[in-house]
């Protein structure tokens, strides 16, 4: 099977707003997403700032009888998966249900549950744990809850590689529909912030502001102090271009190549050898028949981290060495590092490939890497191709090519 | 023309009656149980203290020295330690450099490493974020063993983890296969790890899932699962890599079906739609009909809830035919691993295929009429195995059913 996949729905609950509309008239005005986090107290942290979710009702897209029994990681799939089925003018009723699957990524679960589950078990006891939270501790949580609300009986997974989960999601989920085992799935992923989590990154990600200065993610900048943490969820509709025809669905755009590659890392650390994330890159291209002179934009998995940015500015630096380069960007400055952010980067540069705008890279003033990168305010070019990278801590990497659709 | 086969070249497990393959078989042939007492915790206060525990466990017995330990958790060794015998079963070992950039590896994971970071979370509770310990927390993601195999063989190809419960082995193996296919990786270290831990026990403790005593699938008397761990990894090659390096080859991956019950969340489906159209699909997969079907590895987790709809759905998807296909739970002898089940079970499939013998349901005493197809009770016994259907159905409705062949050099069905 080589069947053409497309995009042609998406479903955001993300730091820039819910719903495509809101996420993209945020996006390309440049608007942040990170602020100080509100949910719960940081007083025992260090950092204090956080892309976090807010002005979202769930009840707006999940019956009341099911939104009940989900986490807040599982309300915010949920939700984007009800977006992104609204957004591709998807008829379910009107489909195999068999045929329609849903992929999620991401790193850390519901992991409120997890903790709150933890706290009864190591603070009271075996017998005063609650078994009505057991089935929301799994990290298959999400893609369970969102199937029984949207009735979605085809293939289901859930990934987890720390940055890199959603992006591998969402390559899984190409994969199944060229090898027509589905003819739509909705792919992507998310993760949550909670204070147990921060604790953990604070201790061992070193989140900004680590060697001091102001707390803020400076993707890229010469000045960058680390990552800030942040949430959210985001879904894409994927489609065999067959389905997607037969419906006469709006098409985002092509979802030409993905690629995935390993690299010996240290346990939970980056390596400094870019040959890992080149690979990935360039398996992406090789899959979209493309080249990279053909990339007109990419978004760069740079979060503000000391020595991801440093890899990962080398590897673009490698792989972009000879002819045309692609202008860079990178939106975890607005949005900060959500780990499964692959679903609503994605859905950015969907919209950039349809739109053809490029979305700034908030926080990078001086860059370290010699490629044009686009700062402070969104730039309207001609993207026909644009990459998504994605690399994860312990050597995991990533890469989405999408494509302007063209009919022939 | 090039070849869409994908075959089977190596196998290794570890899990609590054998610490390699070649053991396996034996213990599966024997009827060995593997559910004792927990030792690696505490197990004051639940309903059970029982669990299929691998005794011992040495990783250095498996792992040899040129590999540091450090920051590995119980469940990185074991899936480390499966790992390097079914490389070194498929004549992978050393690994030359060039090989390694052209191999990925595709894990099931499960608590990852839970079990080294619950004293440490007991100590974040009373002191906060000072109490937490950086080497323990390092293991403690479920990608971690992944990671520690795609490093410590300086793999290169892809890597991912699935994390979607009881069915996480199954889905991995069979997206292992797809990568192969897709001319991703020219071999796939693929599989599922699962560690006991006291997460996990209290957990399926708490949803009164676990039998008291041990697990009896199929049984009149089953009263629910018990928990297992260990590991299991095979070696995934196209047939052509498989055929020009002169490799021996244990079987074929025919097929791989996935479906979502989209009916609840910890529930089996009691209509079993779901799980008729994970074995519907790959056996569609690997087209061929039900009725080339010799043996079937069920989920069989003896929960009442499982064994009924499993069953139920066995005799929608084989018709009258369903009589007279032996349907086993190797989770009588082993436990149920959650994420590595269906990995563990992928290897004792590849073991039946190999040495023609049926693994037995043991702990089977009273019938069921719910579950009144032969179960192979008690014993193993003697039969000719050409195609085998695994199943593993999961939290999350998430069920994925394997289809694995004997190999036949002519005979590719795509």
């Amino acid at each position: 099977m080589n069947r053409r996949v497309v995009v042609t729905g998406m479903g955001l609950v993300s730091p820039l707003g819910v719903g495509r509309q809101a996420f993209a008239d945020n996006l390309f005005r440049g608007a942040c997403g990170i602020r100080p986090i509100e949910r719960f107290a940081t007083t025992a942290f260090k950092s204090h700032m956080g892309g976090e979710i807010r002005d979202f009702s769930p009840r707006d897209f999940i019956s009341g009888r099911n939104m009940r029994r989900m986490d807040r990681l599982s309300r915010m799939v949920t939700a984007s998966a009800r977006m992104a089925v609204e957004d591709a003018a998807l008829d379910l009723d009107g489909t195999d249900r068999q045929r329609v699957g849903l992929v999620i990524g991401t790193a850390f679960g519901p992991v409120d549950i997890a903790v709150q589950f933890a706290d009864a078990l190591f603070g009271e006891g075996p017998r005063r744990v609650n078994p009505i939270l057991v089935p929301n501790t799994v990290m298959n949580a999400p893609a369970g809850h969102a199937a029984i609300e949207l009735g979605l009986r085809g293939i289901n997974s859930t990934v987890n590689h720390r940055e890199a989960s959603a992006e591998t999601a969402i390559a899984y989920a190409a994969m199944q529909i060229r090898e027509n085992r589905a003819d739509v799935v909705l792919a992507g992923g998310g993760d949550i912030l909670s204070p147990f989590l921060l604790a953990v990154l604070e201790r061992f990600m070193a989140l900004s502001p680590q060697n001091g200065g102001d707390e803020r993610a400076r993707p890229f900048d010469r000045h960058r102090n680390g990552p800030v943490s942040g949430e959210g969820a985001g879904l894409l509709c994927l489609e065999s271009l067959e389905s997607a025809r037969s419906r006469g669905a709006g098409i985002y755009c092509e979802m030409a190549g993905w690629g995935m590659s390993s690299a010996p890392a240290p346990a939970n650390d980056w390596t400094g050898d870019p040959a890992g994330p080149v690979l990935a890159m360039q398996k992406a291209l090789a899959l979209a028949d493309a080249g990279t002179a053909d990339i007109d934009a990419l978004s760069a998995a740079a979060s503000g981290g000391i020595n991801a940015d440093r890899l990962e500015g080398l590897a673009l630096e490698r792989l972009f060495m000879r002819g045309p380069k692609p202008v860079v960007t990178s939106i975890k400055g607005a949005l900060g590092e959500i780990f499964a952010s692959g679903g609503i980067r994605a859905a950015a540069m969907a919209l950039s490939v349809h739109d053809d705008m490029v979305p700034p890279t908030l926080g990078l003033t001086s860059p370290i890497i010699s490629l044009d990168t686009v700062q402070t305010t969104a730039r309207r070019m001609s993207v026909k191709y644009g990459m998504i990278n994605a690399c994860a801590s312990g050597g995991t990497f990533a890469a989405l090519v999408l494509r302007k659709f063209d009919e022939g | 023309m090039q070849s869409n086969r994908v075959v089977v070249t190596g196998r290794g497990t570890v899990n609590a009656i054998a610490e390699n393959a070649t053991a396996f078989a034996a213990a599966l042939k024997a009827g060995t149980c593997g559910i004792g007492p927990v030792t690696v915790f505490d197990t004051t206060d639940h309903r059970t203290q029982s669990g299929a525990q691998v005794n011992d466990f040495n990783p250095r017995r498996h792992i040899p020295r040129a590999y540091s330990l450090k920051r590995m958790s119980r469940s990185d060794c074991m899936a480390m330690a499966a790992a390097l015998e079914a490389l070194a079963e498929a004549g992978l070992m050393p690994l030359t450099p060039e090989r390694a950039a052209q191999t990925g590896v595709v894990i099931g994971g499960g608590a990852g490493g839970m079990l080294e970071c619950e004293p440490v979370y007991a100590r974040y509770l009373k002191s906060g974020p000072e109490g937490l310990l950086a080497s323990p927390f390092a293991a403690f993601s479920c990608a971690s063993s992944a990671d520690h195999i795609a490093t410590h063989l300086r793999l290169m190809g892809p890597k991912t983890t699935f994390m979607t419960a009881c069915s996480s082995g199954a889905t991995a193996i069979g997206y292992a296969r797809d990568l192969i296919r897709l001319g991703a990786a020219e071999v796939m270290v693929c599989g599922g790890t699962e560690p006991l831990c006291r997460i996990t026990y209290s957990a399926f403790n708490a949803l009164q899932a676990v039998d008291p005593d041990y697990c009896k699938p199929f049984d009149r008397h089953r009263r629910g699962l018990t928990l297992g761990e260990g590991a299991g990894i095979l070696i995934l090659e196209s047939l052509d890599h498989a055929r020009r390096r002169g490799a021996g080859i244990y079987a074929e991956v025919l097929g791989c079906g996935i479906s979502c019950d989209a009916n609840h969340m910890t529930a089996p489906d009691p209509e079993a739609a779901g799980a008729v159209s994970a074995m519907t699909a790959a056996l569609a997969d690997a087209g061929i009909p039900p009725a080339d079907v010799d043996y079937i590895n069920a989920h069989g987790t003896a929960t009442p809830a499982n064994d009924r709809m499993e069953i139920r759905g066995i005799k929608t998807v084989f018709g009258a035919r369903a009589r007279r296909i032996p349907v086993s739970s190797t989770k009588s002898m082993i436990g149920h691993t959650l994420g590595a089940a269906g990995a563990i079970e992928a290897v004792a499939c590849m073991l039946a295929i190999e040495h023609q013998f049926l693994p037995p349901t043991i702990h089977h005493e009273t019938p069921d009429e719910t579950c009144d197809l032969d179960v192979v009770p008690g014993k193993a016994r003697n039969a000719k195995i050409d195609r085998v259907l695994s199943n593993s159905f999961a939290f999350g409705g998430n069920n994925t059913s394997l289809l694995f062949g004997r190999f036949d050099e002519n005979g590719g069905v795509h």
